[in-house]
C-alpha cells in the first residue's frame, strides 16, 4: 500500500499504551505532579493570563493619555 | 430504508460507516468552498496591495469592489459551504449513519450554489458595491439580497437536515448513550446558525423590498438586526472551529476528553451568550444606550469568553495527556516537542489554537470593552483582530482537517506532500504577522474600508505616523506570504481531489449492503471522542 502523502494518523493511527482503566488511573492519580495530569498545558496557561493582563492594562494606559480628564 | 441497508462503505481508519449519500455531499460542499477560498484569495491580494501605500494597486471603485467580494466570499461563502460539510460529518458519518432525504440535501446544496453565483454576479458587475455590511441606505441590485436569501435558505435546509439526522441516528439506533462531543459540538453550531439565519431572514427580505422601492428600512434596525447574522456567521465558526480541534486532536496525537462534562458546557454557553457578542460591532454607535451596550458585550460576551477560554485549556490538555500516554512523559514538555510536526493536521491544529487564543481571542476581549473601543472602532485594530480569529484560528482548522478528509473521504493521496507539510507554517506565519502588524496600524490611527489614507484632493490634509506606513508594508507582505499559503493549500487539495493517487486503504465504494460494522480496533481516542 504506498503511503507517502498520508498524515501520520491514518498512516499510523495513534494509539495508547495503556488501557482504558490503566488510562483513567494514569490520568487522575493526584499523587503523580501536583500541577495535575497536564502540567506543561498548566504552564501555558498561565502564560496566557499574564499575556491576557499586560494587553488589557496596556491598553487601558493608552486610553488613559488619549482622553484625558480634566 | 434502515440503518441496515443504506448504501454505506466503512472506513477502516475509524470504522465509522460512511453513507454514500454523506460522502458525496461533504465532497461537493468542500470543492465549492475551495472554490470560494481561490475568489477570496485573489481579492485579498487585491485588497492589501492596495492598502500598501507604496503600491496601491486599485483605483477606487476597484478596491471597494474588490473588498465587497473578498468580504461576502470569505466570510459568508467559504465558511459556510465548509461548515455545511462538517455538519454532514459530524452528524451521518460520525453517527454512522444516514442523510435522512438526499434530494432535498442536493436541493438544499444547488440553492446556495445559485445563490452564490447571483452575489458573486452582483458584486464583480458593480451592482453591489455595499461592503460585507451592506449598511442600508446604499442600496445593491435586488439581486444580490434575493442571491443571500437563496443562499440562507439553502443553509437552512441543511441545518434541518442535520437535526434529522440525529433523530434517525437514534432512532435506528446507530449509536447509544450520549453523541460524541464532536457531533455535540456540530450540534451547537447547528443551533447558532438557525438563530443567525433567523436575523439573516428578519433583515434580508425586508431590505430586499426595500431595494424594489416596496418599503422602507431603518439604517438603526437594520444595523443592530444585520450584527445578529454578520456577527453570529463566525459564532458558528467558532463552535465549529473547536469541534474540529478536538477531532484532529484525537486523530494527530489520540488526544483525550479532559472531562466530557465541562467541554459540553462550554459549548452550550456559546448558545446561550454567544449571539450578544454581535453588540460589540455597535459600541460606537450613538443610536443604543450604554447600558444595553454593557450589558450585552461586557457581561453576555464574557461567558462566551468563558467557553472559549475552556476550549482553550481542555483540547491542548487533552493533547499533552494523549501524547503522554503514548509515553511522552519526560519533563514539563517532551509530550509538545516531539509532537508531529511535520503532519500538516497537527500543525494547523496548534497553530490555529495558539493564533485563535493569544491573539484573537486576547484582542478581541480588550476591544470589545466599551471605553477602549472608543479608541479602536473603525480602525485597523478591528480587522486585526477579526483576521486573527476567522483567518489564523478558523481557516487553519478547517485547512488541517482537509488533510484528513482526502484520504478518509476522497480517499486520495496528498499531492505535492513535501508542500503541504510546510503550508501550516507559511499560512499562520504570514497571517500572525499580517495581524500583528495591521494592529499596530490600527493603533496609529489608520482607519479601516479607507481607499487612499494620503487623502489626495481631499479639502483637508491629515499625515499618519511615518510608521503607519511601515506596518502598512509589513501587513501587505505578512499577506503575500499567507496567500502563497493559502494558494500551496488550494494547489494540494485540488490537485489531490481531481488528480491524485487513489489510497487504497477502504472498501470498494459501494460496497454491498451490511448491518453496521463492528469497530475490532479503532483508533482509540477517536471511538472515545
Amino acid at each position: 500500500m504506498p503511503l507517502y502523502g498520508v498524515p501520520q494518523g491514518v498512516k499510523n493511527p495513534p494509539r495508547h499504551s495503556l488501557s482504558y482503566e490503566e488510562r483513567v488511573e494514569f490520568l487522575h492519580d493526584g499523587e503523580r505532579h501536583w500541577m495535575g495530569p497536564a502540567p506543561g498545558t498548566f504552564v501555558l496557561v498561565f502564560v496566557f493570563l499574564a499575556a491576557f493582563a499586560t494587553y488589557f492594562f496596556v491598553n487601558w494606559k493608552m486610553l488613559s493619555f488619549l482622553w484625558q480628564i480634566g | 430504508m434502515s440503518a441496515a441497508t443504506f448504501l454505506h462503505r466503512v472506513c477502516p481508519t475509524t470504522g465509522l460507516k460512511v453513507d454514500a449519500n454523506a460522502e458525496k455531499l461533504i465532497k461537493a460542499n468542500a470543492v465549492v468552498a475551495t472554490v470560494a477560498l481561490l475568489v477570496g484569495g485573489i481579492t485579498a491580494i487585491l485588497v492589501v496591495l492596495t492598502r500598501w501605500q507604496a503600491v496601491h494597486l486599485l483605483d477606487a471603485v476597484w478596491f471597494y469592489r474588490a473588498l465587497t467580494v473578498h468580504g461576502m466570499t470569505m466570510l459568508i461563502f467559504f465558511i459556510l459551504f465548509f461548515e455545511m460539510g462538517v455538519l454532514y460529518f459530524a452528524g451521518p458519518v460520525l453517527l454512522s449513519s444516514r442523510v435522512p432525504a438526499p434530494k432535498l440535501a442536493w436541493g438544499s446544496f444547488w440553492l446556495m450554489v445559485v445563490g452564490t453565483l447571483l452575489v458573486q454576479w452582483t458584486m464583480w458587475t458593480g451592482r453591489a458595491d455595499v461592503l460585507f455590511t451592506s449598511y442600508v441606505p446604499l442600496r445593491a441590485h435586488p439581486a444580490f439580497y434575493g442571491g443571500v436569501i437563496l443562499f440562507a435558505v439553502g443553509c437552512i435546509g441543511v441545518v434541518c437536515l442535520y437535526f434529522a439526522s440525529l433523530v434517525v441516528a437514534k432512532r435506528e439506533k446507530a449509536y447509544t448513550g450520549s453523541v460524541p462531543l464532536i457531533t455535540y459540538g456540530a450540534s451547537t453550531a447547528a443551533i447558532i446558525a438557525v438563530i443567525t439565519l433567523g436575523h439573516g431572514a428578519a433583515i434580508y427580505i425586508p431590505t430586499f423590498f426595500w431595494s424594489l422601492g416596496w418599503m422602507e428600512v431603518d439604517p438603526q434596525v437594520y444595523r443592530m438586526v444585520w450584527w445578529g447574522l454578520g456577527h453570529s456567521s463566525q459564532q458558528i465558526n467558532v463552535a465549529a472551529m473547536v469541534s474540529i480541534w478536538y477531532l484532529l486532536g484525537g486523530l494527530t496525537v489520540g488526544a483525550v476528553v479532559v472531562n466530557e462534562k465541562v467541554s459540553r458546557t462550554a459549548f452550550v454557553l456559546y448558545v446561550l451568550f454567544i449571539s450578544m457578542a454581535s453588540a460589540h460591532h455597535l459600541l460606537v454607535d450613538p443610536g443604543f444606550g450604554s447600558a444595553w451596550k454593557v450589558w450585552n458585550t461586557s457581561y453576555f460576551m464574557y461567558m462566551a469568553v468563558l467557553a472559549s477560554m475552556i476550549h482553550g485549556f481542555t483540547v491542548p490538555a487533552g493533547i499533552e495527556m494523549g501524547q503522554r500516554l503514548r509515553g511522552y512523559t519526560r519533563g514539563m514538555f517532551d509530550w509538545l516537542r516531539r509532537a508531529p510536526w511535520g503532519d500538516p493536521g497537527f500543525s494547523s491544529l496548534i497553530f490555529s489554537i495558539v493564533v485563535f487564543g493569544f491573539v484573537g481571542g486576547i484582542t478581541g476581549v480588550t476591544i470589545g470593552t466599551e471605553q477602549i473601543n472608543i479608541i479602536v472602532h473603525n480602525t485597523l485594530r478591528s480587522p486585526g483582530h477579526f483576521h486573527s480569529t476567522v483567518v489564523s484560528g478558523t481557516a487553519m482548522a478547517f485547512m488541517g482537517v482537509t488533510y484528513y478528509v482526502i484520504p478518509l473521504i476522497f480517499r486520495k493521496q496528498i499531492a505535492f506532500w513535501p508542500l503541504a507539510r510546510i503550508q501550516p507554517y507559511l499560512f499562520a506565519g504570514g497571517m500572525l504577522v499580517f495581524s500583528i502588524a495591521m494592529t499596530f496600524a490600527g493603533n496609529f490611527g489608520v482607519p479601516r474600508r479607507t481607499w487612499d489614507i494620503t487623502y489626495t484632493n481631499a479639502p483637508f490634509d491629515y499625515q499618519f505616523s511615518p510608521v503607519a506606513d511601515l506596518m502598512l508594508g509589513i501587513t501587505a507582505l505578512g499577506g503575500i506570504v499567507a496567500a502563497i499559503g493559502g494558494g500551496i493549500y488550494i494547489l494540494v487539495t485540488v490537485w489531490s481531489v481531481f488528480f491524485g493517487k487513489p489510497l487504497e486503504i477502504g472498501a470498494p465504494e459501494n460496497a454491498p449492503l451490511r448491518s453496521p460494522p463492528r469497530r475490532e480496533e479503532p483508533a482509540p481516542a477517536l471511538a472515545e471522542l
